[in-house]
């Protein structure tokens, strides 16, 4: 049995250690956002946040992330409260097919998480992780400049709203 | 997008519980000719294609009779009955629909998306379609309330009279009995409120929250997942295989061989991909595949164009006696290898069989097709196999193809279970429907003053055109048809095609664009037996790398400018004429370039439309560095510039895959490459400044999903070129 804490509730999982996060994800706990890729950490589908750090969770077994936090896209936001990053993705028109989406934005929100203001060399930095086979890297680029920019900028903070995105 | 069990049939699928919410039902004839009517009636000569649906809670329902993999249709063909209906897009309630003759794509005659035309050739019929209910709520409103119609107007799904607001649904019972306008006024582009404007994404929130279903998403209670071991070779069957250990692994229910491999049918895929790997497995192999390898294959290329099997495929003027008066002639040969799709959704498809009913889920760009595979693997009816369709992550051709849906579907027979089959990353790269390996050889004959007056091309390579139809006669052979006499069809698909002509979409682009007046064109067919098929724009493909590239060879060898040479070899194109013209312009052609970069120009028509590309290019040793691409469409009227900027950078981007890393090899028939560490895909820290400008026109729409991929690879090499004096005859372009 490994205990892990899930977009900020505990949960319990009873499959073989050596499983993959991101299997128990889909399979057991029945989260879909997460998607598969290339099963090898290549190209970041996958991601999810672990304390925090954007992984590649189709390499990372279950036993890895006992005791830890572990954020999926589902943590981030949802289509009634959308997430700055999100709302800038939905504005920016990034994604096309969208499956690479989920783990763009994971490793999107890592990356303002630690730095608030990124330069270009550093989104390319945080994000050549992810491959995207429509080509949506110019968008990505632009809704993360555009995010950073709303979040130094003219950011509200209402206490008494759960604050949107993943915990920091 | 939810497990709902509509039957496939048009009768069905009118009556399923959507529809029964009743309102008013418009169908859509997608055939141009065809008029818009109203589907409440239940006339019997009447056959719909695609539906509008107004409920009586007021909301405006669309059932999509096109595939949405990334293109954008789903937010075009929207925005085009919004815009007539006078709705906000964003309210439209999209549905996916299943399988079904009313879905058939007018231009293909089968239910597919592809060939970068749902804009082009739904633009039409979905407009009148949307005035027309328009037009019948104005008509039952102004009945109901006793006014004329010429005083009442429309907004955001009401009725305006008098200054009063009056929602469509107050309406609808009334119009959904009278006879629809088949005519209505179309609105007057200065009056569009959504088209032509650059609008978000309709499956934006959808798909950046992960709640967007894609088929892998598809789940319930008893689903088990099934991981498919298949000969290494292409098209081989299975000799023997040893599965006691993986019998004994956790979590698997079944395994069982079909056709073409072993499955592992397990809880989880994680379980059935672990005791699947334990598999002892003996093959046999098909002869022909297993005897090529791309080290010596290469050969067979070369050798078939130096022989006497070269087909006629175009011809003008005098064809290649035209060469005998030129006063110069170029000569050069190209190669392009294979390539793989690498959709980021490996391919994926969940089937159950029960009760004498087959559902089908998966996101494909031909559900007929995949519904006629699985009856006929079923042994069902039609009628009773019902396609779920669902997004589709990434298409680009490869889900034309059904040899998912077929293993799916025998792997759901032979274990007695439901299954949803998971492609791994590796089973993607080495089981695919390659982009065609091509050779090809040019002689242009030029005369006293270096124009071009004679164009000759031959191409050597495999046909996609074979493949295609092997599955179409499997899936769509008409239900009187024996099996015995479709199997024999299916066997015989690529002999039959074969000797009829020379298939277009090898050839396609290599001689139409340039003035020449004399042209000759021929092919010759070189397949060792790998699967080829669609692969984003084709044979445009090759043929856009090969024809540009040769261009800037002949431009060069009359030491005229590349811009100003394509220029003068386009007076019968004033599409792609004009798209040169401002592209030379927008990237300051061959002006104020930093030291060391350096320009390429291409320009390519396909699907109707002409894009042109130039490239800005450093290369330090032998490393090629691509600053910029700037890039102009001219694909008549657009209907979200946004998202046709979008497609072009998609476009580019794929395309500079391919021009940079994209090589599938074989080793005796097996394909080499296995995932993204030796199968690269550009990533955002190779990607280059995209710079996308859109002709103004009022022209009808064209294509976008795909001309934006052939120039590039070409505008690169002749970047590299121009920097290093080097000319790349091969892809991907290597400096060595």
């Amino acid at each position: 049995m490994i205990s892990f804490e899930l977009n900020g509730k505990a949960v319990e999982v009873d499959v073989s250690l050596d499983t993959p996060l991101l299997w128990v994800m889909r399979d057991h706990l029945k989260l879909k956002g997460t998607k598969f890729g290339c099963g090898m950490g290549l190209c970041g589908a996958c991601s999810m946040l672990i304390d925090g750090v954007s992984t590649r969770t189709c390499i990372l077994p279950i036993a890895a992330v006992a005791n830890r936090k572990v954020t999926t896209i589902e943590g981030l936001g949802n289509p009634q409260m959308l997430s700055t990053l999100q709302q800038a993705w939905v504005e920016n028109s990034v994604p096309q097919c969208g499956y690479c989406q989920s783990g763009q934005l994971i490793s999107a929100s890592a990356l303002l998480n630690s730095n608030p203001n990124p330069s270009d060399q550093q989104i390319d930095d945080a994000m050549s992780g992810n491959i995207c086979r429509c080509g949506t890297y110019p968008n990505i680029k632009k809704a993360i400049k555009a995010a950073a920019g709303q979040q130094l900028g003219v950011q509200t903070f209402d206490p008494s709203q759960p604050r949107e995105g993943a915990e920091v | 997008m939810s497990m709902n069990n509509s039957n496939a049939s048009r009768r069905g699928f009118l009556k399923n519980s959507l529809f029964a919410a009743g309102g008013l039902v418009v169908g859509v004839p997608l055939s141009a000719c065809a008029t818009a009517s109203n589907a409440n009636s239940d006339g019997k000569n009447f056959v719909p294609d695609a539906f509008i649906q107004i409920t009586p809670d007021n909301v405006v329902h669309f059932y999509m009779p096109r595939s949405e993999m990334g293109q954008g249709t789903y937010t075009g063909l929207t925005t085009i009955i919004a815009e007539e209906l006078d709705v906000d897009p964003a309210t439209i309630q999209i549905h996916h629909v299943g399988a079904g003759d009313e879905f058939t794509n007018p231009e293909a005659g089968i239910q597919i998306t592809g060939g970068s035309n749902s804009i082009r050739v739904h633009f039409d019929p979905l407009r009148q379609a949307a005035a027309n209910a328009r037009a019948g709520i104005l008509n039952a409103a102004a009945q109901q309330m006793a006014l004329d119609v010429s005083v009442l107007t429309t907004n955001n799904a009401q009725v305006i009279a008098k200054g009063q607001a009056f929602n469509y649904s107050e309406f609808v019972t009334l119009a959904a009995k009278k006879d629809l306008p088949t005519d209505a006024k179309l609105k007057s582009p200065k009056d569009y409120k959504y088209m032509g404007k650059d609008r978000p994404r309709l499956d934006g929130v959808s798909k950046s929250t992960g709640t967007a279903q894609f088929g892998l998403d598809v789940d319930f209670p008893g689903l088990q997942r099934a991981v498919l071991v298949r000969c290494p070779v292409a098209g081989g069957s299975v000799a023997s295989v040893n599965d006691s250990q993986a019998l004994k692994m956790p979590g698997v229910k079944k395994i069982v061989t079909i056709y073409n491999g072993v499955a592992v049918v397990a809880e989880s895929y994680w379980q059935a991909k672990q005791a699947a790997a334990t598999l002892d497995v003996t093959w046999n192999k098909p002869e022909k595949l297993a005897s090529f390898s791309s080290d010596t294959g290469k050969k067979w290329f070369e050798d078939a164009l130096k022989g006497e099997d070269l087909e006629d495929a175009h011809e003008e003027g005098e064809g290649e006696d035209g060469l005998a008066t030129a006063h110069k002639v170029v000569s050069a040969q190209y190669w392009a290898p294979y390539l793989a799709h690498s959709t980021m959704e490996p391919l994926n498809c969940t089937v159950r069989i029960e009760n004498g009913k087959c559902d089908v889920w998966v996101g494909c760009q031909s559900p007929g097709v995949a519904q006629g595979l699985a009856a006929r693997i079923t042994g069902l009816s039609k009628d009773d196999v019902t396609v779920h369709s669902t997004f589709l992550g990434g298409g680009f051709g490869r889900r034309v193809y059904s040899d998912y849906v077929a293993e799916a579907t025998a792997i759901a027979r032979e274990s007695g279970l439901a299954v949803q089959l998971i492609w791994s990353r590796e089973d993607d790269t080495r089981h695919d429907y390659y982009r065609p390996a091509s050779l090809a050889d040019f002689k242009v004959g030029l005369d006293k003053d270096g124009s071009i007056e004679s164009w000759n091309v031959k191409r050597a390579g495999p046909n996609t055109m074979p493949y295609f139809l092997d599955q179409l006669v499997d899936g769509k052979a008409p239900g009187f048809m024996p099996t015995g006499l479709v199997d024999w069809l299916s066997k015989r698909g690529y002999g039959l095609f074969d000797g009829l002509s020379v298939d277009e979409s090898s050839v396609e682009g290599l001689f139409e664009d340039y003035d020449s007046q004399h042209k000759h064109v021929q092919h010759v067919t070189v397949d060792p037996g790998l699967p080829v098929g669609f692969w984003r724009s084709v044979g445009h493909s090759f043929s856009g790398y090969f024809k540009e590239s040769m261009m800037d060879e002949v431009a060069h060898a009359v030491q005229q400018d590349p811009v100003a040479y394509r220029l003068a070899h386009t007076k019968n194109n004033p599409n792609l004429n004009g798209a040169l013209k401002l592209v030379a312009e927008k990237s300051n052609w061959g002006k104020n370039l930093p030291s060391n970069h350096f320009h390429g120009v291409a320009a390519h028509n396909s699907f109707m439309s002409s894009v042109a590309q130039v490239a800005q290019v450093s290369v330090e040793g032998n490393q090629i560095k691509i600053h910029k691409i700037t890039c102009v469409v001219d694909c008549g009227f657009v209907v979200n510039p946004d998202i046709v900027k979008a497609q072009m950078k998609s476009g580019i981007i794929f395309a500079l895959t391919a021009a940079l890393y994209g090589e599938i090899t074989l080793k005796d028939g097996a394909v080499q490459q296995s995932n993204f560490h030796d199968y690269a895909i550009m990533r955002m820290n190779e990607t280059p400044e995209i710079d996308v400008h859109i002709v103004q026109s009022d022209a009808a729409p064209t294509g976008v999903g795909e001309p934006g991929v052939p120039p590039v690879a070409a505008a690169v090499a002749n970047a590299v070129f121009a920097a290093t004096g080097k000319r790349l005859r091969s892809l991907p372009l290597k400096l060595s």
